[in-house]
């Protein structure tokens, strides 16, 4: 077999940026995007000053997440060991920019698909070298074959001199670094000062740790380097999913919390309990779909999840879970409409699993996300079930303004003890050790770029519970059951943006 | 196994699978041809992938069969699809139809203006006003053509941009070796010692870096000299930054601990150098043997000590005295190359190169493997098809009496010039060159291109927009890399080599079955190419031959036409390169088609130390040998009585003379007066400078004793080029652009907390004639009383809709209420809707600050290098300052250029000459020319 990498020799690069420009041309790259690039950091004080170079790209993992998390196959193993893609067949739903732990994958702002090095496999096939390697001035790019053990890649892969991009991450990279100032692979390593790079504009797509997260998480040795030049990745995942993870936690939750009122032997209140939940839900769950399919670059793809589903890819078996989901509250609906309720205890047996499943499936989705090591916490699945207890219980208390409740106190109840929950649970996650991944991702929501939200989550669930707890009527407790899914959806945010706010490359 | 390339024999019908296509198989068919890059001077090969389909270029590989570039390249040469796609770039001849500077134009066809044009120059040279033609040239990308045109008109017009790039180094190698370039080997050295950023920067980046890779991986200890910590810098094994302006202190130092430590080449001094010359000049009261020639130097070198260094450069003297150790070891090996950097920075900066190349001497690595060659070995001329004679004038704009040993014109005193009275230009070319931005002092050049009464004519030949042709009355858009023809070789490593750049569109139709009369109508809208543009233009000079100019652009074969270019490559070809004609044969090709086909030539042969081959005794006839041992031929720069004995063209380098006795035996030697390396230039010392005859360290204008830090005085460091870009030719490039668009301050931290400076906060920097204002870097890769800006940013336009893809912002140019002109940027770089959707892509906003307007001529007074280190005053901007602002007061600019003019020392020198005869020079003219007139 073939295993093909790249020996990335930063003894040898003089950080020309030749490889961007090669790659450029080759793949004809938009402005604004890149599949390869040259990082420059620099160290030490003058004159002992330096300058490391390290050209960043896709690592073409033998443990890929990018593949595991793709919906749709289009991320793919090469025969030759290469991490290709085929833009036919992806939906644009930057699940594999935010698995892949290296930055290595973008949105391509002309065809709407997501692109990365390809190791040029389009020449392999020609029997030719990829771009970057014949224009390199110094030969610091090199191909070989990792499966032959005499290659010069393979022994540098099994020497301690070759190194590679955080291997905690336990991708197994194949692009192996001969040379390299550990600090210019470590993206904590190195940090962007307020006055930029070198000779490049700053935006805030461009990786660093903020001065936040470095003092939450100093280095080992006290000193970052840094980082002088790189480029811009822009963090795909924003409001959209935010919003997405609120709507199906609705769902969720008022089907959870109906499911309660039916063990309470409520199943014959088609108001509350048999129709109008259902509905609820099933309005949610719309609402979920079009978030979905509106954050997708490719929306006019979105049925290849089912179509051309990937086995691996928690965003299908999501997708599974939600269709399964639905198809209960429809059942429930119609049994409700149909005034059975007597079927009800029955039609929980598969409620309630797909509902938590649907809470909860999204907790193994982040998981699949390598790079956002704060989604990948134990804590997210209990989060997000009890997320939907609070989305549930806001839910209800809203209804209760249209519709009588019969358990007002139950649904209360669930409410508060939602709040708690997920107020305790994020506390144990805030308190707790960590890596420094996750310690300045954590730094970021509770008092970096995040504050605001975070803050907000915490006034809004203080104002919930002060609302809905003395039992002050119909409409203070709505208020705060509104209160509470606000601040739900200002914690997603958060959550989502400052996981992805820790740089990977 | 993977190949770089595709087979040769493919290249005219070579299918690859389409990248957007895959992993679907589709394929495309290509024909690749090879031309160069025509970015920087490395003249790096380029295949162009034609897609046969749509007969455009796909996109731009390296050559691999050209010797210089094997294949590879720096940024710039895939980035040259950019500027051919550029959606704004110069597709028609354009005249001005306002007044110049207003930017209205009309397009006009190539006919119309070889007419005007053409008219013109006849006009001027009917009425024996040749001298008011002149053809200013930036990087000629050529090395020979221009030159035939020229002498041809029988003009003294060429101009060039040298004397704001290398004649500094130039007179500091010229007066150690004739030859006006080193040329390292790189590959093979044992120590690799940088006074320039060859890791990034030109002459010869790509080959360079290349070879001081493969170096430094096979052993060599590489050293690099750089006030700031380039990337060169941080890839050596060792790098010093002292003082600017004292880098030739060190290098003095240096030499003084080698003949201490007995670590130097005797025998090659012994036999090589005129230290005879040295000793009788110096030491009278010793005996001239070489015994005595150690002793001699230490004494006039004894107040270089390791200590006096450290304190004068600002360095570490152990770490002057390790990096010493290095260059003893490497004797014979010691590949050592300044080309810009303070050569180009300083007063005295020729002496830097001088300073380097006594090292190169006394470790003996002259000529050697892995050592330091000169250029002439390496960079290979083919002799001129039907070169007409010499033009007898001297034109006094270009070569003023002032400076009789400045390497090259001086470029920048021209609008000065023009100013005092001291001349005119009826017709006035620019071609690859943009004083206005590029040169110091650029709105003195505003105001005299934009003055009729001091240029008549301006014809401005670009592919693209640029400050300069802004105030044109003709922009003529030529071609680019792959739209022209030129050949050029450079001496990029231990080798020689010709290039061939084609118009690839052109050959590509042509081998389709297409004809084109004319290189424009292959090439995009009607973009031409110079060398076509000269044959006609001089047929319309002289339309019934009765100027004599016609009949040197008519062809052979056809009398009565003009000669195409493909005659006038064939004919080089076949007669001037040695070895290309059997190298062709060999593959059943004329060499023409050989040089279509392949893009370049190695030339058989070994370079090494060819100064030391003996001259047979055939080529001695008629010589007469000197007590110096040199033997000089009569009628030659060498052997004269009286100008008009020297007949026709002069070498370009040296006297003429064909040999000098070492050890016994007539050998080659070097181009200089003695035939050898001159430890003591007479030359220099006949010509006004006695006291720089030999090595020397001069204090220069930014010396670091003579500033008041105190006061915020700092040196600035103008001029670093980065990997990136070259000059205002990589404008029109995207993808450089997008890596590479804001030029920063380079401040130490220590320097801006004592000048009061915030971080990231503006600058004002405050020179003798103005000031501007930028933004400040802290980086701790600068020498702390030295601040450091890229020259490459600061393009502006003043048009709103004109030239936006040349990385320039837009600005108005006003001039204050105390008559001082001013620029302020009114936008900045943004997205905008054209024909490449990248244009809407843009993601930044920085155009940069033109700093080169704020800055005097400051004319070396022997080398007439514009030194372009300033002495400034840095401090936090004021409150009414916004970035980018330039603000210039050019009557305290000319004061300066007067202060400057007075240091000079002027000729004539020996025998009334105005510069000496064996000094290279462009355009050389008859002797004759050189008497000055009493």
């Amino acid at each position: 077999m073939t295993r093909l990498g790249f020996v990335l020799d930063s003894g040898s690069c003089i950080g020309c940026h030749a490889c961007t420009v090669a790659c450029k041309a080759e793949h004809d790259v938009p402005l604004g995007v890149n599949r390869t690039w040259v990082k420059y950091v620099e160290t030490g004080t003058f004159p002992e000053t330096d300058r490391h170079f390290s050209v960043m790209r896709c690592n073409h993992c033998d443990d890929a997440p990018c593949i595991t998390i793709c919906p749709t196959g289009a991320l793919f193993r090469a025969d030759n060991g290469v991490v290709d893609f085929d833009d036919a067949d992806c939906i644009g739903c930057k699940a594999c920019m935010n698995a892949c732990p290296y930055d290595a994958i973008y949105i391509n702002p002309q065809t709407g698909t997501a692109h990365k090095c390809n190791f040029c496999n389009h020449r392999i096939a020609d029997g030719l070298q990829p771009s970057c390697v014949i224009v390199c001035p110094t030969n610091a790019i090199r191909v070989g074959d990792l499966d032959d053990p005499d290659s010069e890649i393979a022994r540098l892969h099994a020497s301690d001199q070759g190194l590679v991009r955080s291997p905690e991450q336990q991708t197994r990279p194949k692009v192996i670094y001969a040379g390299a100032d550990p600090r210019s692979l470590d993206p904590l390593a190195s940090a962007i000062a307020s006055d930029g790079l070198i000779w490049a504009e700053t935006t805030a797509d461009h990786p660093t740790p903020t001065p936040v997260a470095l003092e939450a998480s100093p280095p080992p040795d006290g000193d970052t380097a840094r980082t002088t030049y790189t480029t811009g990745h822009s963090h795909p995942w924003g409001g959209a999913v935010a919003a997405y993870l609120v709507t199906k936690a609705v769902a969720a939750g008022v089907m959870l919390v109906a499911s309660l009122l039916v063990i309470l032997g409520h199943g014959d209140n088609q108001s509350t309990v048999s129709v109008l939940p259902p509905m609820v839900a099933g309005a949610f769950l719309v609402l979920t779909g079009v978030l979905l399919v509106s954050d997708l670059k490719q929306p006019g793809r979105f049925h290849y999840l089912l179509t051309r589903g990937s086995r691996t890819s928690w965003l299908v078996k999501g997708a599974y879970v939600l269709a399964g989901f639905a198809s209960c509250c429809a059942a429930w609906w119609i049994a409700g409409l149909t005034d059975a309720g007597g079927v009800l205890p029955v039609l929980l047996v598969p409620t309630v699993p797909l509902a938590l499943g649907t809470a909860g499936y999204t907790a193994f989705l982040f998981a699949q996300c390598e790079g956002r090591d704060l989604w990948q916490g134990r804590m997210l699945l209990p989060v997000l079930l009890v997320q939907a207890v609070v989305a549930g219980g806001g839910a209800y208390t809203v209804l209760d303004l249209f519709v009588h409740l019969p358990e007002v106190k139950v649904v209360h109840l669930s409410l508060l003890f939602g709040l708690a929950a997920n107020f305790a649970l994020v506390v144990i996650e805030v308190v707790g050790r960590h890596t420094r991944h996750v310690t300045m991702a954590i730094a970021e929501l509770t008092r970096g770029t995040q504050r605001s939200r975070f803050g907000a989550w915490v006034v809004a669930n203080l104002a919930a519970c002060l609302l809905v707890a003395p039992n002050l009527g119909e409409v203070p407790s709505a208020v705060g059951g509104l209160a509470a899914l606000l601040g739900l959806f200002a914690y997603e945010d958060a959550y989502l943006r400052a996981g992805q706010s820790v740089p990977l490359s | 196994m993977l190949d770089h390339y595709p087979p040769e024999e493919a290249w005219d019908d070579h299918a690859a699978l389409d990248p957007t296509a895959w992993p679907r198989r589709v394929e495309r068919r290509f024909r690749l041809v090879p031309t160069t890059c025509f970015n920087c001077e490395a003249n790096c090969g380029l295949l162009a992938w034609v897609d046969k389909n749509t007969g455009q270029v796909a996109k731009f590989e390296g050559n691999p069969v050209h010797p210089a570039s094997r294949g590879r390249n720096c940024a710039k040469g895939p980035a040259t699809l950019n500027q051919v796609d550029d959606p704004e770039r110069i597709l028609h001849p354009l005249k001005r139809v306002g007044k110049r500077g207003e930017g209205l134009w009309e397009r006009i066809g190539w006919d119309q203006v070889l007419d005007e044009v053409g008219g013109r120059i006849g006009t001027a040279l009917r009425e024996d006003r040749g001298h008011e033609v002149m053809y200013h040239v930036g990087r000629p990308g050529d090395d020979s053509y221009m030159e035939r045109v020229l002498h041809a008109w029988g003009i003294d017009g060429h101009n060039s941009h040298t004397n704001v790039c290398s004649s500094g180094a130039r007179v500091g190698y010229a007066t150690w070796m004739g030859f006006d370039r080193p040329s390292a080997d790189f590959a093979n050295a044992k120590v690799i010692f940088l006074i320039s950023s060859h890791l990034e920067a030109g002459h010869y980046f790509n080959p360079h870096a290349q070879r001081i890779m493969e170096g430094q991986r096979g052993g060599a200890t590489v050293i690099c000299v750089d006030p700031r910590l380039s990337n060169t810098a941080s890839q050596a094994d060792h790098w010093l930054a002292p003082w600017p302006g004292t880098e030739a202190f060190m290098l003095l130092a240096m030499a003084r601990l080698l003949l201490e430590a007995g670590t130097w080449d005797r025998e090659f001094v012994r036999q090589w150098v005129n230290w005879e010359t040295f000793l009788a000049e110096t030491r009278p009261d010793l005996e001239p043997t070489f015994d005595n020639l150690e002793r001699a130097l230490l004494d006039h070198y004894a107040d270089y000590t390791p200590g006096e260094a450290a304190r004068i450069c600002g360095l570490d003297e152990q770490v002057i005295r390790d990096v010493t150790a290095a260059v003893g070891n490497g004797l014979g090996g010691l590949a050592s190359h300044t080309w810009r950097a303070s050569s180009a920075g300083n007063l005295g900066g020729w002496q830097v190169a001088r300073c380097l190349q006594f090292l190169v001497v006394l470790t003996g690595s002259v000529g050697t493997e892995g050592g330091t060659s000169a250029n002439g070995w390496n960079k290979f001329i083919p002799v001129t098809p039907l070169a007409p004679a010499p033009q007898g004038h001297w034109n006094d704009l270009t070569w003023p009496i002032e400076y009789p040993l400045s390497h090259h014109e001086m470029s920048i005193l021209l609008p000065h010039f023009l100013k005092s009275g001291r001349g005119r230009i009826d017709t006035y070319f620019t071609r690859v060159y943009n004083p206005v931005w590029t040169n110091p002092d650029g709105f003195t050049w505003l105001e005299v291109l934009r003055d009729p009464e001091l240029v008549g004519c301006h014809v401005a030949l670009t592919p693209t927009w640029n400050e300069s042709a802004w105030f044109a009355d003709y922009v003529l858009p030529m071609g680019l890399s792959s739209e022209r023809h030129d050949l050029a070789s450079y001496e990029t490593h231990a080798g020689r080599w010709v290039g061939f750049r084609q118009p690839v569109l052109r050959r590509h139709g042509e081998l389709e079955g297409h004809h084109f009369e004319r290189t424009y109508e292959a090439n995009p809208g009607e973009v031409w190419e110079e060398e076509e543009f000269w044959i006609d233009l001089s047929w319309r000079i002289d339309p019934d031959g009765s100027l004599g100019i016609r009949q040197k652009f008519e062809s052979q074969k056809k009398p009565g036409t003009p000669l195409t270019i493909d005659e006038y490559y064939a004919m080089l070809f076949e007669g001037s390169v040695p070895g290309l004609p059997e190298a062709a044969a060999a593959d059943g090709l004329t060499p023409l088609e050989y040089m279509r086909r392949k893009g370049a030539f190695a030339l058989p042969g070994n370079q090494y130390r060819p100064y030391d081959r003996p001259v047979p005794d055939g080529q001695l006839v008629g010589t007469e040998c000197g007590e110096d041992g040199v033997f000089r031929s009569p009628g030659t720069a060498g052997l004269y009585k009286d100008l008009t004995e020297i007949d026709g063209h002069m070498p370009f380098i040296g006297d003429g003379s064909p040999a000098v006795e070492v050890n016994g035996q007539a050998r080659v030697g070097f181009p200089t007066p003695s035939k050898k390396l001159e430890l003591y230039s007479e030359t220099t010392r006949d010509w006004g400078w006695p006291e720089y005859a030999l090595p020397t360290f001069i204090r220069s204008q930014v010396h670091w004793e003579d500033l008041d830090f105190a006061a915020g005085e700092r040196i600035l460091v103008p001029t670093f080029r980065i990997p990136t870009l070259i000059h205002t030719r990589s404008g029109n490039s995207k993808w450089l652009n997008e890596i590479s668009h804001r030029h920063p301050l380079w401040i130490h931290p220590t320097d801006a907390d004592e000048l009061g400076i915030a971080e990231s906060g503006l600058v004002r920097i405050t020179t003798r004639i103005g000031w501007f204002v930028i933004s400040a870097w802290r980086t701790e890769g600068i020498r702390p009383g030295v601040v450091a800006a890229s020259h490459h940013m600061g393009r502006w336009r003043l048009d709103e809709k004109t030239g936006r893809s040349w990385g320039a912002g837009q600005a108005v140019i006003d001039r204050t209420a105390d008559g001082q002109w001013r620029i302020r940027r009114e936008d900045t770089q943004a997205p905008y809707e054209s024909a490449d959707d990248d244009t809407s892509l843009i993601w930044w906003s920085d155009a940069g600050v033109h700093q080169n307007l704020a800055f005097p001529v400051q004319p070396d007074p022997v080398s007439g290098m514009h030194c372009w280190l300033q002495r400034v005053t840095v401090g936090p901007a004021a409150d009414t300052d916004v970035y980018g602002d330039v603000v210039v007061d050019t009557e305290a600019s000319h004061a300066v250029f007067e202060e400057w003019l007075s240091a000079a020392r002027p000729g004539p020198g020996p025998g009334g000459l105005r510069r000496p005869l064996w000094f290279a020079r462009p355009v050389k003219p008859l002797a004759t020319a050189y008497r000055y007139p009493n």
